[in-house]
């Protein structure tokens, strides 16, 4: 008895184990149809990265992070002064630089957020940052879009658009978005 | 006969009527005189009285007040791990004008309660036009000497950073040194106003600019007192002889003070007299500046904006308005609480203020603002910042119109800046007596600048040992020779690729043997500091220990005019000779071009535009100049990385190696000078969050007999010691295209399997020595001719595409 209800259960198991593999690959077929056409590489999120370091470096973190939260909410003043704050007490936060250029490209000054791009990107050095690359060539190409080189920002920006579908394929990088 | 009589009545009348006829000439004549002086009077006295109209409308109605423009620094940002005991946060608290409190019921806006593990503070609001922080009610969780967490109240919603307003740090006065705040009235509580109407002018509010009982009053009481005890002044009349006239005490005057208070009162009304009043009054010193103005005035005794005085602070205030510097409550305490409470008393007496208004505000302890002197430690940084402005902002601009300047000046930093010049220059006279002198104007001075390498900001400057004695600012206004401090820019030079690659690598051996180079002066031979030769050194060693020989050699090989324009490139602005020893620092710089210079190598070649100004705000609130974050890249960030690397070297083993004899740790980069005959001391360095520049000399160069390991580099030492609390954070990163090979560091060859010794070494991708060891070969500076240095010079949309091409 003992024997049949084993071999009854290892039976069950087994046919348990068909129903999963069915359902994993079904899953995975779906997946792969909704799957884009374009594989997507690590996206940059401040907030990712809002826990690493030395105490400074996450204090400057979190007043960025306040900063995109008030640029969000229509805040500019508040959101610059918060990228102020975020460099004063930690002027080598590459991230600092970046939400500052993305806060320029929003405001329209194009020359003072190919500036802070160019700190952004020394900062960040030879490591970088996963997915930084498509915020940097984004925002350079939206900077140039607005400047008037269209012609030299298109690249750019379908660059971002290859690095970062999801968030490049408008051509514009919200502060939610960078959040 | 009746003929006769009427001849003779006729006789007599035309005898009254001859009498008669010369009185009522007389008569007519004075009647006419009368009446034509009555007119000329009348005449006159229009004239008078609209000559006063005149000058009361023109002060009235144009700019009242010339109010100088103030300087801020830049708001000190407290967050979790912060070292409260180094930022010195109570101190910081209490120039602030935040008041320690016992419970937290006395807490309000502008106090702190401070207890075991945990302070709480009611921050005030903070009004800039761009940036307003409202009031916050926070609590700081202490753990040791570390900010833990910080809690906002009442909900404890945890913040990230709090900011805290920034202090004022100096004003642009005029010739009088006035300082006021403007306020408007509807700023001023009530019970200020109350308070001055209680002791100065009970009627304010109903006369017409002359209180005849009051006068009357006066009067009465100064015949009875024998001597002048009480004044009939109104407000009116007060502010009339504050704005208009002068302080001679004569019956024309007073006539005068009489006339145009009514003519005031009859202009405008009584909100605007009150206002200018309250914006005019005298109400004290602080230091060699006269304090106008309720605004101000709460400032200095209170530590705090004149809409939060209380009831009991109003009435110190008024109490004092005769005699402000006579009645000081910094002078006799208790004396001032009298004062203050015979006020009070005659406010409720009035009916100005409630039974139990009076009966709290009697019971308030008299608690005054800490004594704030001018910030005197400040001054060169508040005459950088005016040279800054100049060309927009003149000296009467900035004297008059109340300006707000927000700067970049970090309070902190300037403290300990100031106190480690001074107390290293002190040390210095103290172990070497001879550089001592009496005389101010020959001791021996120096200089410190601070800047933030990747913005450029301005975070100290002390321009010399006393403002008071000397306002010549040595790190902006001097230009004195570098000494070694220029050899970087020689090292850079060469490593910095031209079209055939760089002229040296960090492996690459430098000749540091005898040298003598012909020049229409006759021979150069640079000697050694040791006065020795040691024949082939590597290039880091060179730079380490400062060799003049090899690094004069490296020079010419590189070429001085190339030298010259990465020195330029890099932030030297002063004009540089094109001579061998410019190798050396023969060239005449100003401290700040140094810093400058070496900020853009910290910040990976990236050049900075010295700031001053974070934002400058009018009078209205209106912005009229921001911070522009301006650089320019100017070196490959490379070689920029491979110079601070030697820089690096120096710091830790060679003439700048005493940096860390206190304990100092974490990335320095550094580089010692001393010019010939020790005129000049310098130490140059940086972190990879602050360059800083010190300078030692004698203004009237002479020799100092000692090196900048003695002289500079303390002074450099515990700056920055003090500033971070001797670790320094951060680290200076390799950029993309910096690989690290392993190198023997006898021959510079690349090191294999074999090679006796190696350590590793970075270099520019492709620029790895072609020898090797253990097979042989030295790695030496190819004979190669220095390449012309391009223009900078590009306008503003080519630089923008220029940026753009380089990332297509």
């Amino acid at each position: 008895m003992a024997a049949a209800s084993s071999v009854s259960s290892s039976r069950g198991a087994l046919s348990l184990r068909l129903v999963a593999c069915a359902l994993v690959a079904a899953l995975a077929g779906c997946a792969l149809r909704l799957a884009p056409p374009q594989s997507e590489g690590a996206t940059l999120h401040l907030s990712d990265a809002a826990q690493e370091g030395d105490a400074t470096r996450r204090a400057s973190m979190r007043l960025l992070l306040q900063g995109l939260d008030a640029d969000a909410a229509g805040r500019a003043n508040a959101a610059l002064s918060s990228y102020e704050r975020a460099i004063q007490i930690d002027a080598t936060n590459p991230y600092a630089y970046l939400a500052l250029a993305r806060h320029e490209v929003e405001e329209g000054q194009w020359d003072r957020a190919r500036e802070s791009l160019d700190q952004a990107e020394l900062l960040f050095g030879e490591e970088g940052a996963p997915g930084v690359e498509a915020h940097l060539a984004g925002l350079r190409g939206a900077a140039a879009a607005g400047k008037g080189y269209g012609e030299q920002a298109q690249p750019l920006l379908d660059r971002a658009g290859r690095l970062a579908p999801s968030v490049w394929a408008d051509g514009e990088l919200s502060a939610e978005e960078l959040r | 006969m009746a003929n006769k009589k009427g001849q003779t009545e006729s006789r007599r009348s035309r005898g009254d009527g001859a009498r008669r006829r010369p009185i009522l000439r007389w008569l007519r004549l004075a009647a006419i005189a009368v009446i034509g002086a009555a007119f000329a009077g009348g005449f006159a006295s229009a004239g008078y009285v609209l000559r006063l109209d005149g000058v009361v409308r023109e002060r009235f109605e144009g700019q009242r007040f010339l109010v100088p423009s103030r300087v801020y620094s830049a708001p000190s940002i407290l967050y979790p791990g912060l070292d409260w005991k180094l930022i010195d946060l109570e101190g910081t608290l209490l120039r602030l004008g935040y008041r320690r409190v016992l419970s937290s019921d006395e807490l309000e806006p502008g106090r702190y309660l401070w207890s075991p593990g945990r302070v709480r503070i009611h921050l005030r609001s903070f009004h800039h036009p761009s940036r307003p922080e409202p009031a916050h009610d926070v609590v700081l969780r202490l753990d040791g000497r570390q900010i833990e967490q910080i809690l906002e109240l009442p909900e404890g919603h945890e913040l990230g950073a709090v900011m805290l307003e920034p202090e004022a740090i100096g004003a642009y006065y005029g010739p009088d040194r006035e300082q006021r705040e403007l306020v408007k009235l509807e700023e001023v509580p009530r019970h200020l106003v109350n308070a001055i109407f209680a002791v100065e002018d009970q009627r304010f509010e109903s006369h017409h600019g002359i209180d005849p009982r009051r006068i009357a009053g006066a009067m009465l009481a100064n015949l009875r007192a024998g001597r002048v005890a009480q004044g009939g002044s109104t407000l009116t009349q007060q502010l009339v002889k504050n704005f208009f006239l002068t302080p001679e005490r004569t019956l024309r005057r007073k006539l005068q003070e009489g006339a145009m208070a009514l003519i005031v009162e009859a202009r405008y009304d009584k909100g605007q007299i009150l206002q200018a009043y309250l914006n005019e009054i005298y109400l004290g010193q602080r230091g060699s500046t006269a304090v106008h103005g309720v605004g101000e005035a709460a400032r200095l005794y209170y530590g705090k904006p004149v809409a939060d005085l209380s009831a009991a602070e109003s009435a110190l205030l008024a109490a004092i308005i005769q005699s402000p510097n006579g009645k000081s409550p910094y002078r006799d305490p208790e004396l001032a609480v009298e004062r203050r409470n015979r006020v009070l008393e005659l406010m409720h007496r009035q009916g100005r203020l409630s039974d139990a208004e009076y009966h709290a505000a009697r019971q308030e302890p008299l608690r005054l603002a800490a004594v704030t002197p001018d910030a005197g430690d400040a001054r060169y940084f508040l005459d950088l910042l005016q040279r800054q402005l100049a060309s927009a902002y003149t000296s009467d601009v900035l004297q008059t119109e109340g300006l707000r300047i927000y700067s970049t000046l970090d309070r902190r930093a300037q403290r300990i800046a100031a106190v480690a010049l001074q107390q290293g220059i002190e040390e210095i006279e103290r172990r070497y007596p001879s550089l001592r002198s009496n005389d101010p104007g020959r001791a021996l001075q120096g200089c410190l600048l601070a800047l933030r390498p990747q913005t450029g900001e301005v975070i100290a400057l002390v321009g010399g040992r006393d403002y008071a004695t000397s306002q010549f600012d040595r790190c902006t206004q001097a230009r004195r020779q570098t000494g070694s401090a220029f050899k970087p820019f020689v090292y850079a030079a060469a490593l910095e690729p031209g079209e055939a690659g760089p002229i040296a690598t960090l492996a690459t051996v430098l000749d540091d043997s005898p040298l003598e180079v012909s020049t229409p002066s006759g021979p150069w031979r640079p000697e050694n500091f040791d006065h020795e030769f040691h024949g082939w050194v590597p290039l880091r060693e060179a730079i380490e220990k400062s060799y003049n020989a090899a690094t004069a050699r490296l020079a010419l090989q590189v070429g001085i005019p190339r030298v010259i324009g990465l020195a330029q490139r890099l932030g030297l602005t002063s004009t540089l000779p094109a001579v061998p020893s410019l190798a050396l620092g023969v060239a005449a710089v100003a401290p700040i071009e140094m810093g400058r210079a070496y900020a853009t190598l910290a910040s990976g070649g990236v050049r900075p535009e010295v700031q001053t100004v974070e934002d400058l705000v009018d009078d209205q609130g209106n912005t009229l100049q921001r911070r522009s974050l301006r650089f320019e890249r100017v070196l490959d960030s490379g070689t920029a990385f491979l110079a601070t690397s030697l820089l690096e070297g120096v710091a830790t083993r060679g003439t700048a190696a005493g940096l860390r004899s206190d304990g100092l740790r974490g990335p320095i980069a550094a580089k010692t000078g001393t010019t010939s005959d020790e005129q000049d001391l310098w130490l140059v360095g940086f972190t990879p969050e602050i360059v800083a520049v010190v300078w030692l000399g004698f203004d009237e160069p002479r020799s100092l007999g000692i090196a900048s390991s003695r002289g500079a580099l303390p002074i450099w030492r515990r700056f920055v010691t003090d500033l971070t609390g001797g670790q320094i954070r951060g680290a200076f990163r390799a950029p993309p295209g910096v690989e690290t090979a392993e190198v023997d560091p006898s021959t510079g060859a690349l090191a294999r399997w074999g090679c006796p010794q190696s350590r590793p070494e970075y270099f520019l991708a492709g620029t790895l020595p072609e020898v090797t060891c253990p097979s042989g070969g030295v790695v030496r500076i190819p004979a190669a001719p220095g390449e012309a240095v391009g223009d900078e010079a590009k306008d503003n949309d080519a630089g923008f595409f220029e940026w753009l091409r380089r990332h297509l």
